[in-house]
């Protein structure tokens, strides 16, 4: 066990952790971090996906050790209000059902717009199938990237 | 049982000025509580803010009856929609009958929410009216207040509920006409969209109590096995480890960190007795499936013509639905807070009072000892129909004195599900010598529900019990004279339940699979050759279900317009189209026409069109999301990974080997 300091949507955290414990539980249990959620522990669902400098990662497969001194960003700090682009568009279209995988999708989606930020359905479907919805979200979360990218563009416009 | 038209219809108020109407049905309530037959499923409380309050029976899990429901009452009563707020039902004295399942959320909570909000509009313009002296019948309510046309005058819901609540609920309140619906039916976005979309949505997993450890449990990696010992220094070594206890699934490690639980966990190294090993197999299931889908079995519906016509040519096949499991997201998870005096749980359930009664069973105490909070569900589809997994959370609090969460690993959640059980659907027809469908056999063979113990019917040869079981095979809307169709029940040592649509996947799958042979072996349109087998406008009637051919009908019409459906039109080359419709339990009509290619026996959904007619759409887009859902959970299981079992264990893990739909 030793102490780690990382950062955590801009703000520097320090916990005490064994050296192996994956970024997931540290931020769900330690720093009560509720929003990235467990799905699979593996890697293949999603669900715990967060932002480091604004590409994706897997929370469940970033263990402490490896976590120390790095910053990301979860989704309680995506934005203030609730109103990124992201979060703006999956709320126009309507897109959440029992809403569990949707902050995971969210974040992959900001790191899939930031590569790609007029992205075909090819590209869509090529990077968001690394993710599971089981709730059958996926035509819906399709429209919405399209429609987050629009209002990326609108806003720097 | 008569109910009597007498009514026990008071109000009173409740923490403060506040207009309170429970509902169960059949019956409107003040918040005293009439003697005898209370058993309220809703409360709405209009409180001296205006605010609006409903208290949900009814679980959310993606569903959209967070939104739906309290739609149907906002718009009876004339409420602001800004200022509805809901909370959920706990099980107890004044919610008997919760639950969710079966697809009956909106239609069972219909009426009975529509007159509760009647009748607390009727009361609040009582009030204004008297005060304005005028005629009730000329007021109306809108955006959470009572309006007077004529004068101009309005006044807040807020400020007429303290004296709303002194007069006797009316008995027979007037509904509004559906004309003047201006919520109901219209597109409404999530109540909770921006809770969901900034991770703010609290599921059963994000539940913590003070002082709450962290659990998880090792279980019989296969069936009839049990722990014969295990390390329980190695794990007890592993930092944050708490303890280590034995309950009836296995053994928990308890910890201060889900990790540390994870870890004590694996360092156990159990050793398991296979003395008593039940080496289920899904292969030699299959086979059992198979032999009993030739034997005579219960019989659930059966018709004969006057007159027999002679069979030109018959055909014959055998569909198998395999097992799946549910794998929702969230994977099952529970708190459980168990002190000497009482238990407080937080389970992402479906079915509340179950929970409630049995977990009071399990400890040996009154059921108002048991306090269970329903939390937001990361998925359900049947799964948390049972709550195997809160009865083990519970065995673990009690042991270490704690309040506990059992969260189940993915590998927990794959390999001890409440299955969709396997089923072989046998199915038979015959033309005659015009092409005519002149005979139709089904025999579904499969296997009972056992999520608290294996349901047994009535007598054995009970066909409106084994109809609840067959969904699509005794409900076939198609008008053939001579027609009988079988259930025969196969024993299944594993835990199995309702799944996405109960039983209606694997039926249907069959039935119109075997409905395309029939129209292929005459070359015949499936399309045309479905309309032409739905003619006549008589409502069929098949065991308690009254089925309307027409509304089917039209829904294919309907697919067939939009999909641009031409037969005669020859499909590129390894490009298909096909076409299926049903009637869910009698009330959903749906047809579909999915194109599709295959290449290199790999099959890829171009696009799927959908017509359904579920009646009125009190949220279309709720509907949408269901329909869009469906049709990925169908694929889902018709295209990607199933549950096997050998040697008494399920063979995948994960959702690496147990595949699912993705974009």
């Amino acid at each position: 066990m030793s102490a780690l300091h990382l950062t955590i949507n801009g703000q520097p955290r320090e916990v005490e952790v064994d050296d192996d414990t994956p970024l997931l539980w540290i931020l769900r249990d330690s720093l009560g971090m509720t929003g990235t959620k467990f799905g699979c522990g593996v890697g293949v669902c999603g669900s715990c996906t967060i932002l480091e400098n604004g590409k994706a990662v897997r929370s469940c497969q970033i263990p402490a050790r490896e976590a120390k001194e790095r910053s990301f960003t979860t989704i309680e700090g995506l934005s203030s209000d609730g109103n990124h682009p992201c979060q703006r568009a999956w709320m126009e279209e309507d897109v959440a059902q029992c809403g569990f995988c949707q902050p995971g999708m969210i974040l992959n989606a900001c790191a899939l717009l930031r590569e790609h930020p007029d992205p075909s359905d090819e590209v869509i479907d090529a990077v968001m199938s690394d993710s599971v919805c089981r709730c059958g979200t996926y035509p819906r979360m399709r429209k919405a990237i399209h429609r987050a990218a629009t209002l990326m563009r609108e806003k720097t416009a | 049982m008569k109910t009597s038209r007498r009514t026990f219809l008071k109000t009173a108020t409740l923490g403060g000025a506040a207009l309170v109407i429970g509902f169960d049905g059949r019956r409107l309530f003040g918040e005293e509580k009439a003697t005898g037959n209370f058993q309220p499923n809703g409360w709405i409380r209009i409180d001296a803010e205006g605010v609006v309050t409903l208290t949900l029976g009814k679980s959310e899990m993606g569903q959209g009856v967070r939104t739906a429901l309290p739609m149907i009452l906002a718009d009876e009563l004339g409420a602001d929609w800004s200022r509805v707020k809901i909370v959920q039902a706990m099980p107890g004295p004044d919610f008997k009958r919760l639950g969710t399942g079966g697809s009956g959320s909106v239609q069972g909570s219909w009426k009975p929410l529509r007159e509760a909000a009647a009748a607390a509009r009727e009361l609040l313009t009582e009030v204004a009216a008297k005060e304005w002296q005028v005629d009730p019948l000329t007021c109306s309510t809108a955006a959470g207040a009572v309006r007077h046309a004529a004068s101009g005058r309005s006044v807040e819901f807020g400020q007429l509920v303290a004296a709303a609540a002194k007069l006797p609920v009316p008995q027979t309140p007037q509904l509004k006409k559906a004309e003047d619906f201006h919520l109901i039916g219209r597109r409404t976005a999530r109540i909770d969209a921006r809770d969901i979309v900034t991770g703010a949505t609290k599921y059963g997993i994000d539940t913590r109590v003070p002082g709450m450890l962290y659990a998880s449990l090792e279980r019989p990696p296969s069936l009839g096995t049990k722990a014969r010992k295990w390390n329980e220094k190695a794990a007890r070594e592993v930092r944050g480890v708490h303890a280590v206890v034995a309950v009836t699934n296995g053994v928990a490690v308890v910890a201060d960190s889900t990790w540390a639980a994870m870890k004590g966990r694996s360092a156990l190294m159990v050793d398991w007795d296979e003395t008593n090993a039940i080496r289920f197999d899904s292969l030699q299931h299959r086979k059992k499936l198979e032999k009993a889908s030739r034997e005579p079995g219960v019989v659930l519906r059966s018709e004969r013509p006057a007159s027999p016509s002679t069979a030109a040519r018959t055909l014959e096949a055998t569909y198998y639905y395999p097992f799946y499991v549910h794998a929702p997201l969230e994977t099952m998870n529970c708190v459980a807070a168990v002190t000497p005096n009482d238990c407080e749980l937080w389970a992402p359930t479906q079915d509340p009072n179950d929970l409630q009664r049995d977990a009071a069973r399990l400890l040996g105490w009154a059921p108002d000892k048991v306090r269970v909070h329903v939390t937001t569900i990361g998925g359900g589809f049947g799964r948390r129909l049972a709550n195997d997994y809160a009865f083990e959370a519970i065995e673990i609090s009690r042991a270490v004195k704690a309040p506990v969460q059992l969260l189940w690993t993915r590998p927990d959640d794959t390999r001890h599900g409440h299955f969709q059980a396997a089923s072989v659907h046998r199915l038979s027809g015959a033309l005659d010598g015009s092409g005519n469908v002149i005979r139709w056999r089904h025999t579904k063979a499969g296997s009972l529900h056992n999520l608290g113990g294996v349901e047994k019917p009535p007598t054995p040869n009970d066909a409106p019990f084994y109809q609840g079981y067959a969904w699509g095979v005794y409900d076939l809307p198609y008008a053939i004279p001579d027609l009988e169709m079988t259930y025969v029940p196969v024993d299944l040592p594993v835990k199995h339940g309702p799944w996405r649509a109960v039983f209606a996947p694997g039926s249907v799958f069959a039935r119109e699979s075997f409905i395309d042979e029939l129209a292929h072996a005459r070359s015949a349109d499936p399309l045309q050759f479905r309309l032409a087998l739905l003619q006549g406008d008589e409502p069929l009637k098949a065991g308690e279900l009254t089925i309307d051919r027409s509304r089917l009908r039209r829904v294919l019409a309907l697919v067939r317009d939009r999909s641009g459906w031409n037969w005669n039109e020859k499909p590129k080359a390894g490009a298909g189209r096909g076409v299926a419709c049903n009637i869910y339990d009698a009330d959903t009509h749906i047809a579909y026409v999915v194109d599709v290619t295959v290449k290199d026996g790999h099959v890829r959904v171009k696009r799927v069109v959908a017509a359904v007619d579920c009646g009125l759409a009190v949220n279309p887009i709720g509907i949408e999301q269901q329909i869009e859902g469906g049709v990925i959970w169908g694929l889902s299981s018709l295209l990607k990974g199933e549950i096997t079992f050998r040697n008494g264990a399920v063979e995948q893990h994960n959702y690496a080997d147990y595949d699912v739909a993705r974009m």
